[in-house]
């Protein structure tokens, strides 16, 4: 079967470590921890976690419809207005009904569910919002993408834990593939720095307990790892078949209405050791304690199975974590995700 | 009575994102565009910060600020009488 290629087109983030695509990648390359005591979570066993912060997430979705979205949907909706606007696309002239929305999340509004059923505890029925039920459902983060950029194609929401996001690009890699929809906006999202799922983590012995400075605690891929760290926020990616009519023509112009080379990020080497493996292991298994009860390999065989999944290999100027030396930042140009690279090149 | 309730317009503003000039006393949900779930929650939110309980269809749907605030103020007065709701059911 000949499948076509499908081609990341744009990216969108809001992370602890900034709130859009550059940020966050100076943010990471920075190797500044960004675990923090978290006042919401006082009395908690576990009272820090890495938290997007340094922006009003109401004025930033803005319109009447904030009210009714918990976090993990608003952060899903500025990642994916920042990603559609990175493609070069603008939702006021595409087909909807040729557009998918794929974002998964592992918990969804699970912090919303808790809030009101505290409020119905010892409130009743009448303190509730009448938006409980939109604050709590998994599927809201792409219900409300699809809503404002009237992307009428198929919409949903893989919720298969950790690797909800993987998941989420590859439903979305066979909706291209399929020609199910011509423009696939697909990632996740998550917020779950709460006190109940966090105690949830504390007491199933995954999480990192406070040893001194909670910046010290997520080393993921050291072998004294300490347990996970929670972080919350979202990424998406814009994707697209490679034989896109326009494709290469929307690309030189996105190309070129590029910035110039970021200012160079450096890693300081000494905080980053190499990885143990050479997989792809999901946020949470790479940081459980070695040997302990929780940690399994499975996500490293999951990486193997779907080494798709990867990046593109860089060119060798590019870095590595390994070596400490800076990448570029990988938004400056459009990476093949999938099958092969795309026909048509920038001159 | 022109004045609208400072409560009313703090929600407005700080929960649904309303601007503030738009904020008018002859202005209704309608034409602030609060759709009817945004209507429901701010009935909930009046009725948690003030203590009026008023439906949100029955009593919000087509008044005016200015008739609500109307209704708020009598409610809080402890003076609402069926006059303060006929006031309010009346459609524009």
């Amino acid at each position: 079967m000949n499948r076509p290629a499908v081609v990341v087109t744009g990216l969108g983030m809001i992370t602890p470590a900034g709130n859009d695509t550059e940020t966050t990648w100076h943010g990471v390359c920075s190797g500044v921890s960004r675990a923090r005591t978290v006042p919401e979570l006082e009395g908690c066993e576990i009272d820090f976690a890495c938290t997007v912060s340094g922006i009003d997430l109401d004025e930033a979705v803005g319109g009447r419809t904030a009210f009714r979205m918990g976090k993990y949907v608003k952060f899903a909706v500025l990642a994916a207005q920042e990603a559609v606007a990175d493609a070069g696309l603008d939702p006021a002239d595409w087909d909807g009904s040729r557009v998918a929305v794929v974002v998964g999340t592992s918990s969804g509004g699970s912090a919303g569910l808790t809030e009101q059923a505290v409020a119905l505890d010892r409130r009743g029925p009448e303190a509730t919002s009448p938006s409980g039920i939109l604050l709590t459902i998994p599927n809201m983060p792409a219900a409300e993408i699809a809503i404002r950029m009237r992307a009428t194609g198929p919409s949903m929401a893989p919720c298969t834990a950790c690797s909800s996001g993987a998941t989420a690009l590859s439903v979305a890699r066979d909706l291209l593939v399929t020609g199910q929809c011509d423009i696939a906006i697909a990632g996740a999202t998550e917020s779950i720095v709460f006190p109940v799922a966090m105690t949830g983590f504390a007491r199933s012995g995954a999480a990192a307990r406070r040893d001194g400075e909670p910046a010290r605690l997520c080393r993921p891929f050291s072998a004294d790892r300490a347990g996970l760290v929670m972080g919350e926020g979202a990424a998406l990616m814009v994707l697209e078949r490679g034989t896109t009519p326009g494709l290469g023509a929307r690309r030189r112009e996105h190309c070129s209405r590029a910035r110039g080379p970021p200012p160079t990020p450096t890693i300081p080497p000494a905080r980053i050791r190499p990885a143990p493996w050479p997989g792809l292991p999901s946020r949470r298994h790479c940081a459980t304690r070695a040997g302990g009860p929780r940690t399994s390999n499975t996500s490293t065989r999951t990486a193997r199975r779907h080494r798709w999944a990867m990046p593109p290999k860089q060119p060798s100027s590019a870095g590595s974590i390994r070596t400490g030396r800076p990448s570029p930042l990988p938004k400056a140009c459009w990476a093949t995700a999938w099958g092969q690279p795309e026909p048509s090149r920038p001159g | 009575m022109s004045a609208i309730h400072p409560k009313i317009t703090d929600v407005l503003i700080s929960t649904f994102k309303v601007p503030a000039a738009e904020i008018l006393p002859d202005s209704t949900m309608d034409s602030l565009e609060m759709d009817s779930l945004a209507v429901a929650e701010f009935a909930v939110i009046i009725k948690e910060k003030l203590g009026v309980d008023a439906g949100s269809d029955r009593l919000y749907k087509d008044a005016t600020l200015a008739d609500i605030t109307r209704f708020i103020d009598e409610t809080v007065g402890g003076v609402a009488t069926a006059n303060g709701e006929a006031a309010m059911s009346n459609p524009r």
